[in-house]
């Protein structure tokens, strides 16, 4: 079996005195898309966070392409983590061509980053429309958008997204995970946090239910679906 | 129009103190009490390249911008870089009256130096244009140009180059500059060198007009306060702004009034703005980051 992109091992990590991840252990493949799901507040956004190096790593381990890697989120972010975090964090008064520039922002050459710059247009053609537009006057749709953008300028060997659907009208939703299917396609490795596990059929290979702080269950999108109790008891639904 | 020039001068001298004031708070959330000594400590440097080295004036120019950066490196490595590991909830205030000392610190060591007498400042320029009855100093002229070229070198620093981008990225969202692989720390080191550089051709520049004497940078400092504080802190065009337009005012103000009336009315100017617009005329009503 060929070595994981991401290999996390019983990694704990927390605020203060409070550890909000308990161990939790998970690997993500070359090309596949991996879901964690669970109720808010359960650590989820933690999860995405410890690994790209926001919040201290306390114990376990955290391997990319075989290599144990944690510390400053710049250097995570060097070895080819790029995270699209929750609520977008874009950088409001500049303009969409300069946040995409920052996701380029340790790409080697200027060649490489318009290479870059081209996929993401073409993945996003819209982006290339608002190119000059400051980002705090776009919509909520795009700003998710520029925020995939950004993620996917950075070359990474793995992307890690929180919650593309917070807060977006369903339509909305709904072109945010076409996009997220075309990455698929195009054979990203992607970790994938969100709450509402039906949108992830047909889409992520596997999904791991977290419930505070700690993997309760793991399996394909449609068992989990299958499974009311898990769906009532963790999810509310 | 001699009322106009005084007060571009005194706007120009504003604005280059604001900037460097502004771009720490925007960037850091750090008000830098240290600024002022390190202005004044500018002004010294060139006086001893040119005096005592016997450098030509840009070579004194020169001196004051390097010892104005290397003052900020090492602000940032005694202190800044320390503080900010230690606790960064309280890092704006810790900062703030740890710069409070280091600029007393800073301001005797040069009283100790020079002593307390003022000396000339020899980096000026002798002179004036006369345009039919109006008589333009050149040291004005001097003035208003360079921190025009400055401010033009700071815009173009800030806005075309991958490390101004990474100064903005950082000012507007820490962590996700952090994502993108931007090491903060080393942007909190380069904006603390630019920040004591812009000081250092400011204290030569306000020296030249009045005289050398270890609180020089105080009285600037507590201006260009207010007119980063009417402006919005940490909003860099807001501070040019408001510095040219504050400036003006106290000169007609002073003009019109006297003298004693121009440092009032600016002071009345910032309790109305706080009471009108708390975050400034151009600031945005979030501005904690760390």
């Amino acid at each position: 079996m060929s070595v994981p992109v991401l290999d996390l091992s019983q990694i704990v990590s927390g605020y203060d005195v409070i550890n909000v991840l308990k161990g939790v252990s998970l690997t993500v493949g070359r090309g596949e898309l991996v879901a964690v799901v669970g109720p808010n507040g359960h650590g989820k956004s933690t999860l995405l966070k410890t690994i790209s190096g926001l919040v201290p790593l306390r114990s376990g381990e955290i391997r990319i392409d075989g290599g144990t890697m944690a510390g400053a989120p710049h250097l995570v972010a060097a070895s080819g983590v790029a995270h699209v975090p929750q609520g977008d964090m874009l950088f409001a008064q500049m303009t969409v061509l300069e946040n995409l520039l920052m996701g380029a922002y340790l790409a080697p050459d200027r060649a490489e980053m318009q290479r870059r710059l081209d996929e993401v247009y073409a993945l996003l053609p819209k982006l290339a429309d608002r190119r000059g537009q400051i980002a705090s006057t776009l919509s909520g749709g795009e700003r998710r958008m520029v925020g995939i953008g950004r993620g996917l300028m950075m070359g990474g060997r793995i992307l890690l997204i929180d919650e593309p659907s917070l807060g977006l009208a369903p339509l909305i939703i709904e072109q945010v995970y076409g996009v997220i299917a075309d990455l698929c396609k195009s054979g990203r490795t992607i970790l994938l946090v969100e709450e509402n596990p039906a949108r992830l059929e047909g889409l992520a290979d596997r999904v791991h239910l977290l419930d505070d702080g700690e993997i309760v269950w793991s399996g394909k999108p449609a068992d989990l679906m299958a499974r009311d109790e898990l769906l009532t008891t963790y999810l509310g639904a | 129009m001699a009322i106009l020039v005084a007060g571009l001068t005194s706007g120009a001298l504003y604005a280059l103190a604001t900037i460097g004031l502004s771009l720490v708070w925007g960037s850091m959330g750090m008000l830098n009490m240290a600024h002022a000594a390190m202005l004044t400590l500018g002004g010294y440097v060139a006086f001893t390249a040119i005096t005592t080295l016997g450098l030509p004036l840009p070579l004194g120019f020169l001196a004051a911008v390097a010892v104005g950066a290397v003052a900020g490196a090492a602000l940032y490595a005694g202190i800044v870089r320390n503080l900010l590991r230690n606790d960064k909830p309280l890092f704006e205030a810790n900062v703030m009256i740890a710069t409070v000392g280091i600029g007393i610190a800073l301001e005797n060591a040069i009283l100790m130096g020079y002593g307390g007498q003022p000396l000339r400042q020899p980096a000026s320029i002798l002179g004036a244009i006369r345009i039919g009855p109006m008589t333009l100093p050149y040291q004005n002229l001097f003035i208003i140009v360079v921190v025009i070229l400055m401010m033009i070198a700071v815009s173009l620093l800030l806005n075309r180059t991958r490390m101004g981008r990474a100064i903005r990225a950082t000012a507007q969202n820490r962590d996700a500059a952090l994502l993108m692989g931007v090491a903060v720390n080393r942007v909190y080191l380069q904006v603390l060198m630019l920040s004591g550089a812009l000081a250092g051709v400011c204290g030569i520049l306000v020296s030249s007009m009045t005289q050398l004497s270890p609180p020089l940078g105080n009285d600037l400092m507590l201006k260009a306060f207010i007119m980063c504080v009417v402006a919005g802190l940490g909003n860099l065009p807001g501070a040019v702004a408001a510095a040219f337009g504050l400036a003006l005012l106290e000169a007609f103000v002073q003009y019109a009034f006297g003298a004693r009336w121009g440092f009032p009315a600016l002071l009345f100017v910032v309790i109305a703005v706080l009471i009108w617009r708390p975050s400034g005329l151009f600031g945005r009503a979030e501005i904690r980051r760390m």
